[in-house]
């Protein structure tokens, strides 16, 4: 009888992690690539993600009430919000210069972007955006 | 008559020599080109590929290579014993002297005492305060290790990658930290970042590294120590190793089914005393994976573990009795890992083993990391015996690897006084193998005979299948 309940109490245990560790995996079902090295790469040169997971293209609108930028890319208009955890690169690389972190300010009409969506099936919120810089 | 059949036979005498010689030529190049390297195979093809840029690429930068951290003869790692070997000028010591990374690419210092290399997961925007120091990871059995339900996990955190997070881009982020000649990190100034090629080619040939396929345990195994090691390591209730560690590979393994890698928070950060803190270098607490960090690091496979140490993302311990010992003390089992443990254990205890039972799992990592280091140096051998005689190249590459992991296998197996007659044979397989490097014209035969020494000493760990 003890150990009946200590094995039911163990198969709940069990149980409880799997849960746990498998919601916890399935809670993050997109590849998570590295945002620190992620700076440095060009707009349009991230492998496996520019123009599949990305939008690439002008800047078209961008709305500062409902922090929502939109973006010309080459398969149609696309509405992205920015949130608090979306991160803002300057790419530099043209002027020869270290890509840095921006700002929301940053996000300019008719600026060249590339845009990460947050997930495939996200793809209206950004996970990160790279502003092109191309004069000084 | 006598001078035209004189002459006659003037004319005939050459015939045969000529047709003699002929016989000779074509014999000869039919020889020659029966030793020609045989053209490979589009796979093989892009593995050696990618193996010549994994050793010899510098994309641009500051003259390190793939190769300068995971070097050939040191297990895809390092260890601060060969860093001491290295000259000054090696690449790995750039920040020694290239001035524009003197400061906050490297510290030199815990590179040298403990094969510790910065890493900037969290950003590179506070140089100075924001880092993590972590060893060197080896590259072996990436394909049994690196899948997951959510997504590929590569290095230490499961997060070394850019771009989409795989293993082929890893080599962009890492061309971008470790490579760079300044700080400035400039794409095309400082560093140019691999083609699509080049990740192709450097992907499958690091997929070509080490084991194809996950062990299927429990193997048997001669020793009674590694044996008792061998179901402890596989008793859910008593060891425990088996959950996270699936056949001693990398992947999870909960109520029977096999969940890929995954992250954990095992408590390292928490263990008192790391080494590299005991210098009063400053190293940051890592936060593990994501920025910020959940604190939890991804789960390596042991096969390969008990001739790749020191241990642990940040070198923290040196042998691999101390990495076993870890999961029986406080840091673990206090961790969010040892407390889900805990809480699957009728008796609500995490790993409590005692010191005969820490080196009998240890035992047990030595004797398949030894088999391991057997199987690779035959199929080394095997691949030598293959090759043409004008394959010297090729040949003496593979039969230094095979010496490599002879070593490495007399090394895990006497370092834990296990199975002396097999470290007797593997000692022989080492010395026919050096006998096989250095020979011109009988390659195959010491190659042979390495291989029999080499399955001498298997057969001396494990029974063979009959």
């Amino acid at each position: 009888m003890i150990t009946t309940t200590r094995r039911t109490r163990g198969m709940r245990g069990w149980l409880a992690g799997g849960t746990f560790i498998v919601t916890l995996l399935w809670g993050t079902s997109f590849a998570h690539g590295q945002k620190s090295t992620e700076q440095y790469i060009p707009i349009g040169k991230s492998p496996g993600l520019s123009g599949k997971y990305t939008s690439i293209g002008l800047l078209t609108a961008v709305d500062a009430r409902t922090r929502a930028i939109s973006v010309a890319d080459s398969a149609g208009p696309k509405t992205l919000r920015i949130t608090d955890t979306t991160r803002i690169w300057l790419d530099r690389s043209k002027l020869k210069k270290s890509n840095i972190s921006g700002s929301f300010a940053d996000l300019v009409k008719g600026r060249r972007v590339e845009v990460k969506y947050a997930a495939p099936d996200r793809r209206d919120v950004a996970e990160w955006v790279k502003v092109e810089v191309a004069q000084p | 008559m006598p001078g035209h059949s004189s002459a006659a036979r003037a004319r005939r005498v050459p015939k045969p020599r000529f047709l003699a010689a002929l016989l000779v030529a074509s014999t000869g190049l039919a020889a020659i080109a029966a030793c020609q390297p045989k053209p490979l195979d589009p796979k093989a093809a892009l593995i050696a590929r990618g193996r010549d840029l994994f050793f010899n690429e510098t994309f641009g930068g500051n003259g390190r290579t793939c190769g300068t951290c995971h070097r050939q003869e040191e297990n895809l790692t390092l260890t601060p014993a060969f860093i001491a070997t290295l000259p000054k000028d090696d690449p790995l010591f750039v920040a020694e002297f290239v001035p524009a990374l003197a400061q906050n690419f490297e510290n030199p210092r815990l590179m040298r005492e403990f094969g510790l290399i910065k890493e900037n997961l969290d950003g590179f925007d506070s140089l100075a305060t924001r880092f993590t120091m972590r060893g060197i990871p080896h590259t072996l059995a990436l394909g049994t290790s690196v899948q997951s339900p959510a997504g590929p996990r590569t290095g230490w955190s499961g997060d070394g990658a850019p771009a989409d997070g795989s293993l082929r881009s890893f080599a962009v982020g890492a061309v971008i930290q470790h490579f760079t000649k300044t700080l400035d990190r400039v794409a095309d100034v400082d560093f140019r970042l691999p083609t699509d090629e080049e990740l192709d080619a450097l992907e499958a040939f690091q997929l070509s590294l080490g084991r194809q396929a996950d062990l299927q345990l429990p193997l048997p195994l001669k020793g009674v120590v590694a044996q008792r090691g061998q179901a402890i390591f596989m008793d859910n209730a008593v060891g425990k190793c088996n959950i996270c560690h699936s056949n001693a590979g990398a992947t999870t393994s909960l109520g029977g089914n096999n969940i890929g890698n995954t992250n954990f928070n095992t408590g390292v950060e928490d263990l008192p005393d790391q080494p590299a803190r005991l210098t009063g270098e400053l190293v940051p607490r890592d936060d593990g994976f994501r920025t910020p960090g959940d604190s939890t690091f991804n789960t390596p496979p042991l096969v390969e573990a008990a001739d790749t140490g020191p241990f642990f993302h940040n070198n923290s311990v040196e042998t691999i009795e101390g990495a076993v010992a870890f999961y029986s003390g406080p840091a673990f089992n206090r961790s969010p890992s040892g407390r889900f443990l805990a809480s699957t254990d009728p008796k609500k205890v995490g790993i409590q083993l005692d010191a005969t039972q820490t080196v009998q799992v240890a035992a047990f990592l030595r004797v398949i990391n030894g088999l391991e280091n057997i199987r690779q140096a035959l199929a080394d051998l095997e691949e030598v015996e293959g090759l043409g005689f004008f394959e010297r190249a090729r040949g003496r590459e593979l039969l230094e690897r095979a010496n490599h992991e002879t070593d490495d296998g007399i090394q895990v197996l006497a370092g834990g006084g296990l199975h002396p007659e097999a470290v007797t044979e593997l000692v022989k397989a080492r010395e026919l193998t050096r006998r096989a490097a250095g020979s011109l014209f009988n390659r195959r035969g010491y190659t042979g005979d390495a291989k029999a020494a080499q399955a001498r000493a298997r057969a001396r760990l494990i029974q063979e299948a009959p």
